[in-house]
């Protein structure tokens, strides 16, 4: 295969997974030999915008009509969509408080000056396109960034972690604390990638990556209520970031809750 | 086998001697109360007092990451270059951690012997230290809250002085560096030893009945325990990175950019993962939390029996303090064996 022609684009959001793609700094040269990138309209002006693509890399949440529109324009054009960030993956912190009526919310953080554009309510990308891939991270890691790279050049998928956040932190030996200092840790249900880097800077977990496969959220609800945690501050907590995830649904946390 | 006597007076003198035979890593604190096995360099840096370290010594053989061979499409493949003959010594090691690695030993011996393991083990030398046990130590129902071999020293502590047991010419030679520092055994050195073992013995809090088990875990199968036990584990496979045995670990290849070179790599794996028993087609054969969650228990109380003659569980406790739900081995076992007792 020839150099595979790929696309970098963000949707509503702080482009901070963008970021990190030129962030690499000691291997850009490398990744804009191996790819063809044709747009990457924070980078670069005058990109290719209509071109078929292999292989189209989008951070950020639908948040306004323009960005479904740009997300099914780019899923049209490209071989592979990948998600990249946990606003694009889980939806983010814009999804935050998707409970509250979006009129109510815009007038809140925006007063009048909310009156002249649209919102939808955020949903991560997965809602509106089929993901052929998703890389999360509040931002992404540059290593899982460079992976994925990496595999895609060999025409495969890369390897992505599908344990919690714990299990990184205990291969590093760092002290639990949740265990030994009762702190409100999020670590036992958020996938790993960061290789526990809060717990490494002897802070808690506060699941910036979204939800690990099949995360026991229930029995995470339980242990912190048991620890005295009240019901407010563990919901406001866990629906930080990938409020969307069907793990963090209403029922599940009431469940845990009530147990 | 040769015994001496050390006079606690001399152990800093001793420390500072055993440093000429390799980096010297004896368990520190890190953070406010947890304990890891690190370099140090004098006895001030030692907690001599401890019970139990975040990780057993299994992280210094069989790492958490490893590389097993860098590759490359023309010259095929080379192995890494491993820092030339260094050598360690690690002081501290309770009896636990010490038959802890003779199962390791075991495993990666076997029939296709585990190099990277092994060309590791062969330089460090190993110092043991006896223990008090905790609330959550049951090494003495496992069998493993005394060794005879597997150590190059092992220091058991009578009052004024330490028991040392030599256990190999190396330690013999630790022993002969340093022979102004030791003295002979004395009737009541051997007085206070016993005193000291039977108190030892005494204090043990936890245990687990291991008598038959394998035959109850194979009644119990179908038991509702492992639902209640999968209900609550988090899957977050904890108790695995910091078991003393558990040695699974997962291949993979991470590839370079230039499409041409690349690293095999090993990572511990647990089989409390979803992965792990994920096989071709999407069938997992352990798809169920409760599945996975009694998979490691028949793994450790049963399978290892089958192929061992022994349970693989060395009774260090980790499991339970370090498992954010609270799981607890003792209890686990005891509540399937009071199912058939009705
Ligand atoms: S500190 Fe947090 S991430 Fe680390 S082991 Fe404890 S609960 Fe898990
Ligand atoms: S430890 Fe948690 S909050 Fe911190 S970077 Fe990792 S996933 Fe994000
Ligand atoms: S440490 Fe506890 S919660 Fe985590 S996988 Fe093990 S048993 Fe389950
Ligand atoms: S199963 Fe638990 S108690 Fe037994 S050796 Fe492993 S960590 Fe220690």
């Amino acid at each position: 295969m020839g150099k595979p022609k790929v696309g970098v684009y963000g949707l509503t959001g702080c482009a901070g997974d963008q970021l990190v793609i030129l962030n690499c700094e000691e291997e850009l040269l490398d990744i804009a030999g191996a790819l063809d990138i044709k747009s990457f309209p924070m980078a670069m002006s005058g990109g290719d915008e209509n071109c078929p693509l292999d292989i189209v890399f989008v951070d950020g949440t639908v948040v306004q009509p323009k960005d479904e529109e740009m997300l099914k324009n780019l899923r049209e054009r490209a071989k592979l969509l990948i998600a990249i960030g946990t606003c694009a993956v889980w939806g983010g912190v814009a999804a935050m408080s998707n409970e509250t009526p979006r009129e109510e919310l815009k007038n809140k953080v925006y007063g009048p000056a909310g009156q002249v554009f649209d919102t939808v309510v955020p949903q991560p990308l997965s809602s509106f396109v089929k993901v052929d891939l998703a890389i999360s991270g509040c931002p992404i890691e540059k290593e899982q960034l460079l992976q994925a790279v990496a595999s895609l050049l060999h025409g495969d998928l890369p390897r992505l972690p599908n344990y919690s956040v714990c299990t990184e932190c205990k291969m590093s030996e760092y002290p639990c604390l949740l265990v030994e200092k009762g702190q409100l840790c999020l670590g036992p249900i958020t996938v790993a990638g960061c290789k526990a880097r809060c717990p490494s800077y002897g802070r808690p977990c506060i699941g910036c990556r979204g939800p690990v496969e099949e995360a026991n959220v229930s029995s995470e609800v339980r242990l912190l209520r048991e620890k005295g945690f009240t019901w407010v501050d563990i919901q406001n907590r866990l629906r930080t970031f990938a409020a969307p995830a069907d793990c963090f649904e209403d029922k599940i946390l009431k469940e845990g809750a009530n147990a | 086998m040769r015994i001496v006597i050390l006079p606690k007076e001399n152990l800093a003198e001793f420390i500072g001697h055993l440093r000429s035979f390799g980096e010297l890593h004896a368990p520190t604190k890190r953070g406010e109360k947890s304990l890891v096995f690190a370099p140090v360099s004098d006895l001030s840096e030692i907690e001599l007092n401890y019970t139990r370290t975040i990780l057993p010594l299994k992280k210094y053989f069989f790492k958490a990451t490893d590389v097993m061979f860098n590759f490359c499409a023309e010259k095929g493949y080379e192995l890494p270059v491993e820092e030339a003959d260094k050598k360690y010594v690690i002081f501290g090691v309770h009896p636990c951690e010490i038959h802890g690695l003779k199962i390791l030993d075991l495993v990666f011996g076997g029939k296709y012997v585990d190099t990277y393991y092994f060309a590791r083990r062969s330089k460090v030398a190993i110092i043991g230290l006896d223990c008090i046990p905790d609330d959550l130590c049951f090494c003495r129902s496992t069998g493993t809250d005394f060794v005879d071999t597997g150590f190059d020293l092992f220091l058991s502590d009578i009052g004024d002085s330490y028991l040392v047991r030599v256990g190999t010419s190396l330690g013999d030679d630790m022993v002969r560096a340093a022979d102004s520092l030791f003295r002979q055994v004395k009737k009541e050195d051997r007085e206070a030893y016993k005193r000291n073992s039977v108190q030892r013995r005494d204090s043990f809090q936890a245990e687990i009945q291991l008598q038959d088990l394998p035959g109850i875990m194979d009644l119990e199968y179908e038991s509702h325990v492992w639902e209640e036990v999968g209900e609550k584990c988090l899957s977050c496979g904890i108790c695995s990175m910091v078991c003393p045995t558990c040695y699974c670990y997962s291949v993979f290849d991470e590839l370079s950019l230039d499409g041409n070179t690349g690293q095999r790599k090993r990572i511990w794996d647990s089989c409390l993962f979803k992965d792990y028993a994920l096989v071709a087609g999407g069938h997992n054969f352990r798809a169920q939390r409760s599945s996975r969650v009694k998979n490691r228990y028949f793994h450790k109380q049963r399978g290892f029996v089958s192929q061992y003659g022994r349970p693989s569980c060395v009774g260090c406790g980790r499991c339970k303090a370090y498992c954010p739900a609270g799981i607890d081995i003792v209890e686990v076992i005891s509540k399937l064996r009071s199912e058939i007792r009705v």
